[in-house]
């Protein structure tokens, strides 16, 4: 049975501690939280030079990601290089259309879109688009649900460095492997520091 | 405005419409009224069910990590996966970053993440140190984000669909407690939103200090 509370009309001066999720007063500036006494939200302009810092980093960090290998074979001494678009078109070709998809989504998809949205978010807060705040709200949340599974090709890579390891074939973990796991990490941190002030008031 | 009466507002999490709270009937659950996301439920004995199923999780996680997960049977050799040695293999290839990335994210945060939930709800349940489960709960929050061992779990999956054809896998103690610790974890903290847990801590430390 599903109960509705009341709805309310959205104030735009309280806000939710992302940490304990109690509702605070937006002052403005910096906030500490009432309950968790946990800082809420640099200032403004803090949080959106953070947020675009970490972006740059993680797209800058997208370009070596994709062009060197993430998986390195050793078969009989004759080393075989695999970037992460040729992984996921070698097991197209083999038939393993599922998981081609599943990391063609995360490992390709995610990220682009995680930048996209991000991009798009902190363009909405300089210039007043149509959108509606509550779509944007939901974008940032997306954004933030998604963030991890990224991580999917990297740990793949590490779980087949392990179980591949006999003298004829070997498989080893390529330079690849670090530019993402980074690119994951810079754009998850690039979320975090987003504020969602910025989506409600712009900048 | 008072405290108390920012008290009886909540905020969706996903899009930030903001709600009065109303009290709820046994086994009922508020929804959002716009994006039909879970505000909070009624929970009956919570502190005690969230006690008991975070330690079946955390006996289950210390199976993860200790036994072997699948073993790979190629021509007669077999090759075995465990935590220890993923994190080996990284650094014994020199990935130091990702190696660091990795024990971060798949055994350091999860072990934190339980660990001062068991802590935190033993605490609150003996309604003691209000600061400490204060600062455990802050933790957690923090730390939630970045724990990604459903991920790994999911890559795991992968791996076997990718040695599945020249490979005979065996699934091992520690692939069945990944994905029990994976269950339990739905039905822990993905389950409960961090609003009811402080919210049963201010009650808890509340009449503790009325008490006094």
């Amino acid at each position: 049975m599903r109960i509705y509370t009341e709805n309310q009309i959205v104030k735009n001066n309280l806000i939710r501690c992302p940490i304990c999720e109690a509702t605070n007063i937006d002052t403005g500036g910096e906030i500490v939280c009432r309950r968790c006494r946990e800082k809420i939200h640099d200032y403004k302009s803090i949080s959106f030079h953070k947020t675009v810092a970490f972006l740059i980093t993680a797209i800058i960090l997208y370009i070596p990601a994709n062009l060197y290998p993430i998986l390195v074979t050793k078969k009989f001494g004759i080393v075989h290089e695999s970037t992460i678009l040729g992984g996921i078109m070698h097991l197209w070709e083999a038939g393993s259309y599922p998981i081609a998809l599943i990391i063609l989504f995360a490992s390709v998809f995610v990220p682009i879109l995680k930048f996209i949205f991000i991009i798009y978010l902190l363009i909405s807060t300089k210039f007043s688009l149509k959108s509606s705040k509550i779509d944007r709200h939901k974008l940032f949340y997306i954004t933030e649900v998604i963030g991890s599974w990224s991580m999917v090709d990297v740990f793949v890579v590490a779980i087949l460095s392990v179980l591949i390891h006999f003298s004829i074939v070997e498989i080893i973990p390529g330079n690849g492997a670090t530019a993402f796991a980074l690119m994951v990490f810079f754009t998850m941190l690039s979320a975090k520091s987003f504020d969602i002030r910025l989506i409600k008031e712009g900048y | 405005m008072e405290n108390s009466e920012l008290d009886s507002f909540i905020i969706c999490k996903k899009c930030h419409t903001l709600h009065r709270k109303i009290k709820l009937h046994h086994g009922t659950k508020a929804l959002c009224q716009r994006c039909n996301t879970l505000l909070y439920r009624h929970h009956q004995n919570f502190i005690d069910r969230l006690l008991a199923l975070s330690l079946v999780e955390f006996i289950a996680l210390i199976i993860a990590f200790s036994f072997t997960i699948i073993k790979i049977n190629i021509n007669g050799i077999y090759r075995g996966l465990d935590f220890s040695s993923i994190f080996y293999t990284i650094f014994h290839n020199h990935y130091y970053i990702v190696g660091v990335i990795l024990i971060f994210f798949i055994f350091i945060f999860p072990i934190v993440i339980l660990l001062s939930l068991i802590l935190a709800l033993i605490l609150m349940k003996l309604k003691k140190s209000k600061y400490l489960v204060k600062r455990l709960l802050i933790l957690i929050a923090k730390v939630s984000h970045w724990s990604m061992i459903d991920i790994f779990l999911l890559s795991i999956l992968v791996a076997m669909v990718k040695l599945f054809s020249y490979a005979q896998l065996e699934f091992n103690v520690a692939f069945i407690a990944l994905i029990l610790v994976i269950l339990l974890d739905i039905f822990t903290l993905k389950r409960i939103s961090f609003s009811d847990i402080w919210e049963e801590y201010e009650n808890i430390y509340r009449k503790s200090n009325s008490k006094k």
